[in-house]
């Protein structure tokens, strides 16, 4: 099933070498009937500066699609200011030209760098570099904070629209100093973070979403604080706006949570944020430029299904309003879930493998399909299998899609992580679930505790009595600090045996 | 109870006047001094070995039970003295099997003399194994009883290992030592570590598993601020005897030592822990590599037999996931080809009851579980036990509440509302008596 993928891995290994996916195995992905993938929907959910990273990965992923994404990308790219970024484009076509040979047009038949356009672009940006510099020298002459921090805000929020991410966050993180409210405080987060997700810094990610709760929270005090008493009618409904603006900020922290956990592995937790994410609106500006609402209801889908047990799944996602409506997005993980919740496993793998593609693509997402599909796997052959006391495997084996040896594999290796429990007859196949004699293994357990509790305990009234005696092994007199750091044997005492 | 001899200036006692002193003499304390103190210490032992005047040996002259003390002083002396003629085996053999253990009791030091005399005339004899049966009798007369740890322990057994009769330890190990007392016999850490060290070789060498695992683990949990090397040899056995045991290692008690950990995990033997069970070939290859070390450090029986135990480990652990399966394909997974060499194992383990399996004709095993069965008269047996084991128990507590160094740790933090500790102190029912009686 996952076969094509396989094959062209190893094919591909022998000669890729250095992907931007550094350390990891390049994948290629094939579209076709069985893996259906239209670039220009999924895309078209996308602007700015995600746009193009994410078509860049494509290209990187998939050279069949590679020239139609290097067209979009160089659409988009132009309507920016990032010549790296452009620049770039191009670099990786090339690149994935050379690994994939003749299935692609070379790069002149496509397109051809604008260098006009990237001298123009250039000057631009230099010209106005140096006026956020100079700007950022006056204020800083003139101490005027307010400015200051403003000024930094600006040459942050440059860099990082010309591509260059450490300087921008040196600006970001230089206006910290400037800030005299909370507002500002959350404002610099906000840029932060929007940075670290571009970025797929993960590990960053939190520090920042903690920064950011603690100042919302001032604001919010704050807001209800400042500003003219207003008359008790309205009192609610100024409570109201401040908790939707909350709630916006809010949203937006969830989901920078969310993908920090995913990115670190930590499939349930990040299940738990996507899951508490507030209505789309409160997404705004974030919706298109940095994630689609699609991806957080494939996201939170893959993840629960790899990580919570059933019943959470129905309270938690289907009978979930707000969630639902990201579902709307992506039907197809309505289908997903489904399937899981009626038993119809072969279905869910099925579905899986099909949109495997569309997982794959995603800029956040393709490091850990691998692994979430694993997961999802292991437990849906365990929820099978709760039910019976014995099967036979060729049954079970229906019921995924699979060759009796390989449920079989599959099902020796949860044996021995102690997930099933239960024995293979392999002359039978039959699948068996292990029956305890409880009252025997109680009867069994209390003894040996008894027995190692009393055989523990004399061996520690001895030590005691030891002890009492002054018995204890000591460095000879005159030995002074002993160094135990180079941990070699031979520091130990040799007494005269 | 005259003390001649020390108020004479210049001429120090002679052996007769030691003599004389010996017989003479009714009190063994008193005794037990004066033999201390007759001489100046460079020629007290000298004296001690010397003979009479008239050219006997003074130990013909004694009385075995009456004199102990004194015997014992000259007996020690004589052994170790170059000059003076060695005591022949019976003289030896009968003093140590008839000797006053109350008298002896006055002077542990000489009797630790005594005893590494022996060992030595008996090596330098070349018949070291003549040594042990004055030994036992030393080692079995001297303490009220073998719980009791003395020097004898481990000079005795230190002799059985090296002579190999490891069976003549076995009534010593038997008893396991439960109590330390510092003038019983002039004891030394290295005793405590030396005992149960060789114990636990002479119990693996006689293949009794699970004793020589105790040992090994009381020679590694000894107290210790800085490891001593027999320890980490201790650990080095006990590692190896619990794979034979039980297929893995059991993490070792928090009290021990951190370093010793840490050396074993480094060590080669770490590698063979870890890499254990895994089929037989692999582990081979391992210890091929390091087999100038395992042999430098005597182990390499222990790990042959551990190599050896290896399938029947893979074997349980497949029980564990498979109902049946073919012997062939048993043999794949534990590494061994020959079909009946599988046979053989798994009929020695269904012999041995450490699985419960049918092989059919046509060559597959049919697994069950081992249910363990349970009678009356052994679920009595381990009740009696243990109540036995709880009322030792309280004595050491009672003990323990009765004596100085708690009674004042605890009044000294009686303010801080400790009341509820001195409640343990007495047996529960009597606090609820008292009111109702008053009703």
């Amino acid at each position: 099933m996952d076969v094509d993928i396989i094959e062209e891995e190893q094919q591909m290994m022998s000669q890729s070498h250095g992907s931007r996916l550094a350390g990891k195995r390049p994948l290629r992905i094939t579209v076709d009937e069985a893996h259906p993938f239209e670039i220009e929907t999924y895309i078209s959910s996308y602007t700015g500066r995600t746009y193009v990273d994410r078509l860049l990965h494509i290209m990187s992923v998939c050279p069949a699609l590679a020239p139609q994404a290097l067209q979009l990308a160089v659409a988009e790219a132009l309507k920016g200011r990032d010549t790296n970024l452009y620049r770039e484009i191009f670099n990786r076509y090339e690149r994935i030209h050379a690994d994939a040979g003749d299935e692609i047009p070379h790069l002149s038949v496509l397109a051809e760098p604008d260098e006009h356009w990237i001298e123009e672009t250039n000057l631009r940006n230099q010209a106005e570099k140096t006026k956020l510099e100079v700007e950022l020298k006056t204020y800083s002459s003139n101490m005027i904070k307010e400015s200051i921090r403003m000024a930094h805000r600006d040459l942050g929020d440059f860099y990082r629209s010309i591509g260059e991410h450490n300087s921008a966050l040196k600006h970001y993180t230089k206006s910290r100093e400037f800030c005299t409210t909370s507002q500002h405080v959350l404002d610099m987060c906000m840029s932060v973070i929007e940075l670290l997700v571009e970025q797929r810094n993960y590990s960053h990610i939190a520090t920042y979403v903690f920064k950011a709760e603690a100042a919302l929270d001032s604001v919010t005090i704050a807001r209800g604080q400042t500003g003219p008493e207003p008359p008790a009618g309205s009192a609610q409904a100024n409570k109201d706006k401040r908790n939707a603006e909350r709630e916006k900020v809010q949203t937006k922290l969830d989901v920078a949570t969310a993908l920090s956990h995913l990115g670190q592995n930590n499939y349930e937790k990040a299940a738990q944020s996507f899951l508490k994410v507030g209505p789309v609106k409160g997404l705004e500006d974030w919706s298109g430029k940095l994630i689609a609402p699609g991806d957080i209801a494939i996201y939170a889908t893959l993840c629960a299904l790899a990580t919570f047990p059933r019943p959470s799944i129905r309270t938690q996602i289907l009978d979930n309003d707000i969630f639902g409506m990201y579902i709307e997005q992506e039907p197809y993980v309505r289908e997903l879930l489904e399937s899981y919740m009626n038993n119809r496993f072969k279905n869910v793998l099925e579905i899986l493998e099909r949109y495997a593609t569309r997982h794959y693509i995603d800029i956040h997402l393709y490091q850990h399909v691998h692994n979430l599909t694993n997961l999802i796997r292991s437990k849906s052959l365990v929820l099978y299998f709760q039910p019976f006391s014995s099967i036979k495997l060729e049954r079970m084996s229906q019921a995924f899609g699979w060759s009796v040896q390989e449920l079989e594999q599959q099902v020796v290796a949860l044996i021995q992580a102690g997930e099933i429990k239960a024995r293979v007859d392999r002359q039978n196949k039959i699948l068996k679930a292990k029956e305890i004699d409880q009252r025997a293994a109680l009867y069994a357990k209390a003894i040996k505790s008894g027995q190692d509790m009393q055989a523990a305990n004399r061996k520690l009234l001895l030590r005691m009595r030891l002890q009492q005696a002054d018995l204890v092994v000591k460095p000879p007199k005159g030995q002074q600090g002993y160094n135990y750091g180079t941990g070699h044997p031979t520091e130990l005492l040799s007494g005269d045996y | 109870m005259n003390v001649p001899g020390s108020s004479q200036t210049g001429a120090s006692a002679s052996l007769d006047d030691v003599l004389s002193q010996i017989t003479t003499s009714s009190s063994p304390s008193s005794l037990n001094q004066y033999l201390r103190s007759f001489a100046p210490k460079e020629s007290r032992d000298t004296i001690l070995a010397s003979t009479l005047s008239s050219g006997q040996d003074p130990l013909t002259v004694l009385d075995t039970r009456t004199n102990t003390l004194g015997i014992l002083y000259i007996l020690s002396a004589r052994l170790h003295s170059a000059s003076a003629p060695t005591p022949t085996l019976s003289v030896i053999e009968d003093f140590c099997s008839q000797f006053n253990p109350e008298q002896a009791r006055l002077a542990p030091d000489r009797v630790t003399l005594l005893a590494k005399g022996i060992v030595r005339a008996a090596e330098s004899s070349n018949n070291a194994k003549y040594a042990l049966a004055s030994l036992y009798s030393l080692v079995t007369r001297y303490p009220p009883d073998l719980s009791y740890l003395t020097t004898l322990h481990a000079i005795y057994l230190k002799t059985c290992v090296a002579t190999r009769h490891f069976t003549s330890a076995l009534p010593v190990l038997a008893v396991p030592i439960t109590a330390v007392d510092t003038s019983l016999s002039d004891l030394h850490y290295n005793d405590n570590l030396v005992y149960h060290y060789s114990g636990g070789i002479a119990l693996g060498a006689l293949k009794r598993w699970r004793e020589a695992e105790e040992f090994f683990e009381i020679c590694v949990t000894a107290p210790a601020q800085v490891p001593a090397a027999i320890q980490l040899e201790a650990y080095k056995k006990l590692v190896l005897v619990q794979l034979i045991q039980y297929g893995e290692i059991v993490s070792p008690p928090k009290h021990t030592h951190p370093s010793l950990i840490r050396f074993l995990k480094a060590s080669p033997y770490g590698t063979f822990v870890k890499m254990y069970p895994a089929r037989v070939e692999s582990l081979r290859a391992l210890v091929a590599k390091e087999q100038d070390l395992f042999t430098q450090e005597r182990n390499l029986g222990l790990i042959n037999q551990a190599i050896d135990r290896a399938p029947v480990w893979l074997i349980k652990k497949l029980t564990a996931t498979y109902l049946t399966l073919g012997l062939s394909d048993i043999g794949h997974e534990v590494g061994i080809d020959n079909v009946e060499e599988v046979r053989a194992i798994i009929l020695d383990m269904i012999a041995q009851e450490e699985i419960n399996a049918t092989i059919s004709s046509d060559n597959t095993v049919t697994f069950a579980d081992v249910i363990p069965k349970f009678s009356k008269d052994d679920l009595d047996r381990l009740l009696v036990q243990a109540q036995e084991h709880n009322r030792v128990l309280l004595k050491v507590e009672r003990a323990v509440n009765a004596s100085k160094e708690y009674v004042t740790k605890a009044l000294k933090h009686k303010d801080d509302g400790n009341w509820g500790v001195e409640e343990d102190m007495f047996p529960p029912g009597i606090g609820g008596g008292t009111p109702w009686a008053e009703d």
